[in-house]
């Protein structure tokens, strides 16, 4: 369990290719991901090239808080550095690279946020609402790596000790003590892996393996201190970067990937250094070492496609390996078709959820209504889940914060209940009492925010991705006080839930007459079980549903998104209003669970929609189960599109579709056209699993089965079975409901051919 | 728009098998033939079917009361469903949510089924699709079929349709040179055994097919491969060989085999029929492989579903 160096693994005689070097890689990669599921148990989350530590490391943290854990600039560079000084080697002479690590500080600490910060004023309304508030939340957005191929780590620190002289004041003080001790235990920290890997390479008796070993040591003392000059010398540059990040606090995303190798690539091309399949062998050691998102072409500053022939390898090299990569295409107008071609016909030849699609015209003429100009606009990546940043100029909660608007809906639907008798329930008492504690949780989570931007660097602050941020380093403080651009994320979730809820009710109540609002209400409190209790449930869940298409719940949705919408961006002048030194801030919805949809259901009881107690929500934009008889991507897409808040931020599109839907050239065409509309049409962000339902329930029944089998779960992927009993569930369902529950489905329609 | 009405049993959007791009397609409810091994069986009366999935039933017994006929009854608190007495009403559907009982046949406008269609204009244009009418058999319902031919071409959206083509071409004539494509079968060349299989001659299909191939629209020919049935090495090649002779312009596209599909046994099972081909199998793709060799032989393109 948990070996991490491979050393006199093969014989002095074996002999290798690199193509044979990822077929071993990959394999042990898999045994990696079986060792993960028996020690850790399921991990609803994604895979982040971790490893599971040998039996014989252990390491103590030091509190410095009575609680047990750590917080502040004192206590987080006092851990990071003592466990820089501890962390062994993970080494694997068949790779190109080092960097592989086992868990987040994050993970290990205990509570997250500092108990000598309470924010008990906001906490009623947080739990009323069933809000994640984000406080404390860390590494949403995305550091500029090519600031850290520019200085290495030795530029680092010079920067920082430039800047101190500058900045001397005491409220800078801890920030740059901070960092400069952190930056020189990652010098050091890297001589030391660089020696390590020397002297492994004297025992290893392979002698290709050795050569690997020795260039791997040179390489990783160059870039102890130096800057990268070589595709190698880049990628190991990033792979430690990620590995410094993960380890503090999970890290953040990636960038653009083909522009950040491609004058790294051009100048081993040109020196006559490299050849293509080399590079590709380098890119794929990448993704075995660092699973962040990355986004492949999209439009430059004059909108012409970004793609060039390193995009081609570094599908080529994804499609090499073949694990979860987390990388996301750019659909725009002067895309280069060919590229785009060649990224879905991967999707479908790998069924790896890899890569995804973005949309660059909403995305950018979204983000444009905030104020911001079209080539800032256009330098927002695809960076998450479901999230844009902009390389080194943002600091945003992406992610990290979200209302749960079916529990707003509960909160709403109980009060107007409880004043029956003085007013008559409608469904547009309800819209009412909906939009006012809507109100409230909005407002409550905005200041949030501004409480998390006030302390965070008391309880966590950003030293690894304050480096390649611009504004930390210059200012000498928190990103969460310097960055250029506080974008801050408000997602909504459970749209389906709660539109489909108002459109049961406006349907079965006032439209039909089939029900009260008492009798509803009884069997809700009852969840169902009153006499009749199923029957009227199907009846509530059989009512016009969100993306059936122009239904009464489609209806419904777009006026609760853009009621959300309007209510975050309200929030923009209040608090700027109320904090001048936040007097830029913006707050930008969207639509988006993560893997919250369990965790947010389990707090909301039945809702009149002839959903159960406890049971989740929808999944971020998507519609809940049976939302059409068809299940029509295209009914679903088009409504996905009406409640995206087009503000640069993303309701994302979660599809999962049949292998045998492009198993011609003719279907990947299809496939093509789709994605484009889908796109074209407003929309966003698209995931797509490509999954053969018979073996995702083969699966479902026994993971072990299809180690290999990787599913996006919500933006993220991961592999089947890593994931929890519940999740693998979510997938099943979301999977049926696409290609209908009913046995009129499409499949077994046959044309009238037959 | 039209307010003509027409009888359908189903409106499939994202419908990638029923021609190019990306469709939507109206299933027609009616047929002029009586395909033995028929797939959408609830396709073939031009009245009204109820359909019963015993797995939907939750026990509720709202149709014992509902039903006028007493064709739904509780006995033994088992529900139990007795096709013979019901009249397909619908009253039992109306009210079972669950979708135990569930009825299929709809009449629609033609600005109903435009509202549908219109959803997905912008993926039909991006992918080479349209709007594919199908069935049963659509030549059944013409003026319903024109209407929604004619509400498409308004709209810039190419028509397709799926259709027997057993009707004399001087009364299909006019409809047919308006679509943009025509897939039609021919499912067994000699005529006796085409009248046995199907209940009806297959001589005015031969003549139609021969006229739509001079006519110059766009067309497809396709062979289901039933087995026992349509399967045999002689039947393909004759079909074959009259596809060679009558396509004298070019228009065929490709002639196609479909391979047996054995999902719709569901369909006769809710409907109380019974099924003659429940027991059949797909050929095996070798089987299907040498079958598209021998209609290759006659020197067209054929292709041959998976």
């Amino acid at each position: 369990m948990g070996q991490i160096q491979f050393i006199n693994e093969f014989s002095p005689e074996e002999e290798f290719t690199l193509d044979k070097r990822i077929r071993l890689l990959k394999a042990r990669k898999l045994r990696q991901t079986e060792e993960k599921i028996e020690m850790e148990g399921g991990l609803d989350e994604d895979d982040y090239g971790r490893v599971v530590p040998p039996d014989d490391f252990h390491f103590e943290f030091i509190p410095n808080n009575k609680n047990g854990s750590y917080y502040g600039y004192e206590g987080w560079r006092t851990n990071y550095c003592k466990l820089l000084d501890e962390h062994p080697l993970y080494c694997d002479p068949l790779d190109a690279f080092v960097g592989r690590g086992f868990f987040f500080m994050t993970r290990q600490k205990g509570a997250i946020w500092n108990p000598d910060l309470p924010y008990d004023d906001l906490k009623e309304a947080f739990d009323e609402y069933n809000i994640v508030c984000g406080i404390g939340s860390d590494g949403h957005f995305t550091p500029d790596l090519r600031m850290g191929f520019s200085m290495g780590w030795g530029g680092i620190l010079e920067k920082l000790k430039k800047y101190r002289k500058i900045n001397n004041g005491p409220e800078h003080e801890e920030f740059y003590k901070s960092e400069i001790m952190v930056v020189e235990h990652i010098i050091s920290f890297l001589h030391r892996i660089a020696g390590e890997i020397a002297a492994l390479a004297e025992e290893e008796q392979n002698p290709y393996l050795r050569q690997n070993l020795k260039e791997m040591a040179a390489c990783n003392e160059k870039m102890a201190e130096g800057q990268p000059e070589t595709l190698r010398e880049c990628i190991q540059w990033m792979c430690w970067f990620s590995f410094f990040s993960r380890l503090y606090n999970r890290g953040p995303s990636g960038g653009q990937l083909d522009e950040l190798l491609r004058p790294f690539y051009e100048h081993d091309i040109a020196e006559g250094i490299l050849d293509d399949e080399t590079a590709k062998f380098y890119i794929a050691c990448l993704f075995l070492n660092d699973t962040r998102y990355y986004q492949l072409a999209g439009p430059d500053d004059n909108g012409n496609d970004m793609a060039t022939h390193i995009s081609y390898l570094i599908l080529e090299a994804a499609d090499w390996i073949n694990i979860a990569c987390n990388l996301t295409v750019r659909v725009h107008d002067n895309m280069n078709e060919d590229f785009f071609r060649k990224s879905v016909w991967y999707l479908f030849k790998n069924k790896n959820a890899w890569p995804r699609f973005s949309g660059d015209n909403s995305l950018v003429n979204g983000f444009m209504r905030l104020g911001y100009d079209k080539n800032l606009a256009r330098k927002r990546l695809a960076a998450g889940c479901h999230w844009m940043s902009i390389p080194g100029m943002e600091y945003t909660l992406n992610d990290l914060v979200k209302i749960n608007t079916a529990k707003v809906f509960e909160v709403a639907y109980t009060e107007m209940m409880r004043e029956a008798a003085q007013t008559p329930p409608s469904t547009e008492i309800l819209w009412q009492k909906f939009a006012k504690h809507l109100e409230r949780a909005v407002d409550t989570t905005a200041r949030g925010i501004l409480f998390h931007l006030h302390n965070q660097d008391k309880n966590e602050p950003e030293l690894i991705c304050n480096l390649l941020s611009r504004g930390p380093v210059e200012e000498g403080a928190d990103v969460t006080k310097s960055a250029r651009y506080f974008n801050m994320c408000m997602d909504g979730a459970g749209i389906g839930t709660v539109a489909d809820s108002f459109a049961a009710c406006e349907q079965r109540i006032e439209k039909e007459g089939k029900i009260t609002w008492e009798a509803l209400t009884r069997q809700m409190d009852l969840d169902w079980h009153d006499i009749d209790g199923e029957y009227i449930r199907q009846m509530m869940l059989h009512s016009e549903r969100y993306c059936g298409g122009d239904t009464l719940a489609d209806h419904w949705a777009v006026r609760i998104n853009e009621l959300f919408s309007n209510l975050v961006r309200s929030m923009v002048p209040k608090i700027r209003a109320l904090d001048p030194a936040y007097s830029e801030i913006q707050f930008i919805p969207g639509w988006f669970s993560w893997s919250n949809t369990l965790e947010f259901g389990s707090h909301v009881r039945a809702t009149p929609n002839g959903r159960h107690n406890g049971e989740a929500i929808n999944h971020g934009a998507n519609p809940t189960f049976g939302f059409r008889k068809d299940g029509a991507v295209t009914a679903m897409a088009n409504s996905i599109a009406s409640v995206q808040p087009f503000y640069g931020n993303c309701a994302p599109v979660q599809l999962e579709l049949d292998p045998k839907i492009a198993n011609t050239p003719e279907g990947v065409e299809k496939m093509v056209a789709m994605i484009r509309t889908i796109l074209e049409t407003g929309n966003t962000l698209l995931n797509i699993n490509i999954i053969d339902q018979h073996k995702v329930l083969e699966a479902h029944k026994d993971p072990s089965k299809y180690p290999d089998l990787v599913v996006r779960v919500t933006g993220f992927t991961a592999y089947f079975a890593m994931l929890s009993p519940e999740f693998r569930q979510l997938v099943v369902d979301r999977i049926l409901a696409v290609n209908g529950d009913d046995p009129l489905m499409p499949e077994m329609r046959a044309s009238s051919g037959c | 728009m039209s307010t003509t009405e027409g009888m359908i049993t189903e409106i499939e959007r994202f419908a990638l098998n029923d021609g190019p791009g990306i469709r939507t397609t109206v299933f027609f409810k009616g047929c002029n033939m009586n395909c033995a091994w028929c797939h959408n069986p609830e396709t073939i009366s031009m009245k009204r079917d109820l359909h019963y999935y015993a797995s939907k039933c939750i026990s509720c017994y709202k149709c014992v009361y509902a039903c006028p006929c007493k064709a739904q009854k509780r006995i033994n608190n088992i529900h139990m469903y007795y096709p013979n007495l019901c009249v397909k009403c619908g009253k039992c559907a109306e009210i079972c949510y669950a979708g135990a009982m569930a009825i299929s046949g709809k009449k629609m406008t033609v600005a109903e089924v435009m509202h549908e269609v219109l959803q997905d204009k912008p993926y039909y244009l991006t992918s080479g699709g349209g709007v594919t009418l199908s069935g049963g058999e659509v030549l059944c319902q013409r003026e319903f079929a024109e209407g929604i031919v004619d509400a498409c071409h308004e709209n810039g959206i190419k028509v397709a349709i799926e259709s027997n083509l057993n009707f004399p071409w001087e009364e299909i004539e006019s409809f047919i040179r308006k679509l943009d494509l025509v897939m039609c079968d021919l499912k067994i060349d000699d005529s006796t055994s085409h009248r046995k299989w199907t209940g009806a001659d297959n001589t005015t299909i031969k003549a139609s097919i021969a006229s739509l191939a001079k006519s110059g629209t766009p067309f497809i020919v396709r062979t289901p491969l039933i087995p026992g049935a349509t399967d045999s090495n002689e039947n393909i090649a004759a079909i074959a060989a009259f596809l060679k002779e009558v396509d004298s312009n070019g228009s065929l596209l490709y002639y196609e085999l479909l391979n047996f599909n054995p999902l719709g046994d569901t369909k006769y099972q809710s409907l109380k029929k019974k099924n003659p081909f429940a027991e059949a199998r797909p050929l095996p793709k070798v089987r299907v492989e040498e079958l598209k060799a021998i209609a290759e032989k006659a020197g067209i393109i054929v292709r041959a579903e998976e």
